[in-house]
């Protein structure tokens, strides 16, 4: 994906955020069966469903809980392409931004 | 000229293939440049039956003297404390090595079976196997915590899952040599010299580390392994970056997670599913730290090092 694309892929998802969309945020997978039961459900999803993919994933456009994590410190976050490179999700976001397969 | 009989318990002969491999120095040079006389070996001993029976009754009696006794595999218990899962030239192999390690000079268990139990002593070991002086990180094993060897050193531990052939060879050539007594060992009877650094001591990957870039599928150039696939690099002590496998690479830089497999705890999490090539996490944050880094001092360093991170650090260094 070229990062015009990118762009413009992660402002669709920052609208669709702004817009009210509700997405599943809790619960946090506690340990790291849990966190494989969500990949797993995650590669389910048609990968062109984007829609499914941010609910499922609990995406939010703002930090998140009482230590305000956020795509920013996330292991999978690449800072300069500003870049989810988890491969089931796989998507542009913001540094502000967050989901539950967030990890440290 | 130093006589060396190698035994084999409760093992998968990953050892032996292992020392066969050897390349400085190979196991040849052993005989040649370093005098040392093999005695037997499973895959190059000569002697059969009742010929190798007389061998190992001279060895314990000391007719003949027994400079360096090595042991792969577990000492197998079972059934009931006889041993007799494990019988070896008429006998429970267990009694030969109770007998061979008061005779011989030196001892030296080799292989994650024979220093801690390894993959046989996983719960719930139902071979009943022990280390040779350790069951796992508990000191006692087989010979029991207080044995020494003629020399007056414990039991040498070069544990790996195979260890490295090389770290089998120079050890024997160091006993062999008499420089013995001159091998620093750490809490785990491990050599210092092979088991102080750590297995991320020398990884390709450090700066991806360094800058917490992950490598989320295997063999992926870029990224470290630690975050995603549960490497336990920064927490093993391993020269595996530093003296590489086959002279070439290890299992780190080919993209490939370190098991922890030089530490008595391996197989990590007595191989739950979902347990292996996979960082445990507690609520996102990994359940095993770098060695000597907490939890507070973990997340502080993870949001310096992504605020950091350069741009190269997300791109793949090693272009063909
Ligand atoms: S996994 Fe979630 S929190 Fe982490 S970078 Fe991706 S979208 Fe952000
Ligand atoms: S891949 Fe493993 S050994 Fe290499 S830097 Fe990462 S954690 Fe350390
Ligand atoms: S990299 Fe780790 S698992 Fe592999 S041989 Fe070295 S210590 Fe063992």
């Amino acid at each position: 994906m070229h990062s015009d694309q990118e762009q413009k892929l992660r402002e669709k998802i920052g609208r669709m955020l702004a817009d009210g969309l509700q997405t599943q945020t809790e619960p946090f997978p506690e340990n790291d069966t849990q966190f494989g039961q969500l990949l797993t459900q995650l590669r389910d999803i048609d990968a062109k469903d984007l829609k499914a993919k941010l609910v499922l994933s609990g995406f939010t456009n703002s930090p998140y809980g009482e230590d305000r994590m956020r795509c920013q410190e996330c292991m999978y976050y690449l800072v300069h392409r500003k870049w989810c490179d988890l491969p089931e999700l796989a998507l542009p976001v913001e540094p502000d931004w967050w989901c539950r397969l967030w990890r440290i | 000229m130093a006589n060396l009989l190698w035994l084999q318990g409760g093992a998968c002969s990953g050892n032996t293939m292992s020392f066969l491999n050897a390349e400085e120095p190979s196991a040849c040079d052993l005989v040649t440049d370093f005098g040392i006389n093999i005695l037997w070996h499973p895959s190059l001993g000569v002697e059969l039956g009742d010929n190798l029976q007389k061998l190992l009754r001279d060895c314990v009696s000391g007719a003949i003297a027994l400079d360096i006794f090595v042991f792969e595999g577990t000492v197998v218990n079972a059934p009931n404390g006889t041993g007799e899962w494990n019988r070896f030239a008429g006998r429970p192999m267990k009694q030969w090595v109770k007998e061979l390690s008061a005779a011989a000079g030196y001892t030296v268990a080799i292989g994650d079976c024979a220093t801690w139990g390894g993959i046989p002593a996983t719960a719930p070991n139902p071979s009943d196997s022990q280390g040779l002086q350790f069951l796992k990180r508990a000191q006692g094993g087989f010979l029991g915590a207080g044995y020494k060897s003629k020399a007056g050193l414990p039991v040498i531990n070069v544990p790996g899952c195979p260890a490295h052939p090389d770290w089998i060879s120079q050890i024997v050539v160091a006993v062999a040599t008499g420089r013995g007594g001159d091998l620093a060992l750490d809490d785990l009877q491990r050599p210092k010299t092979f088991f102080q650094s750590f297995t991320q001591t020398g990884c390709t990957r450090n700066m991806h580390f360094a800058y917490k870039v992950s490598a989320t599928e295997f063999g992926q150039r870029k990224g470290c392994l630690f975050y995603d696939l549960g490497c336990r690099g920064p927490m093993t002590h391993s020269p595996c970056n530093r003296i590489l496998w086959n002279r070439q690479s290890s299992k780190t830089r080919a993209g490939m997670p370190c098991m922890g497999c030089t530490e008595p705890e391996f197989p990590f999490f007595d191989l739950a599913p979902g347990t292996v090539f996979k960082t445990q996490t507690v609520m996102g944050v990994p359940k095993d730290l770098p060695k000597g880094v907490d939890k507070k001092g973990y997340i502080a360093l993870t949001g310096a090092a992504k605020n950091a991170a350069p741009k190269w650090a997300e791109e793949d260094l090693f272009v063909v």
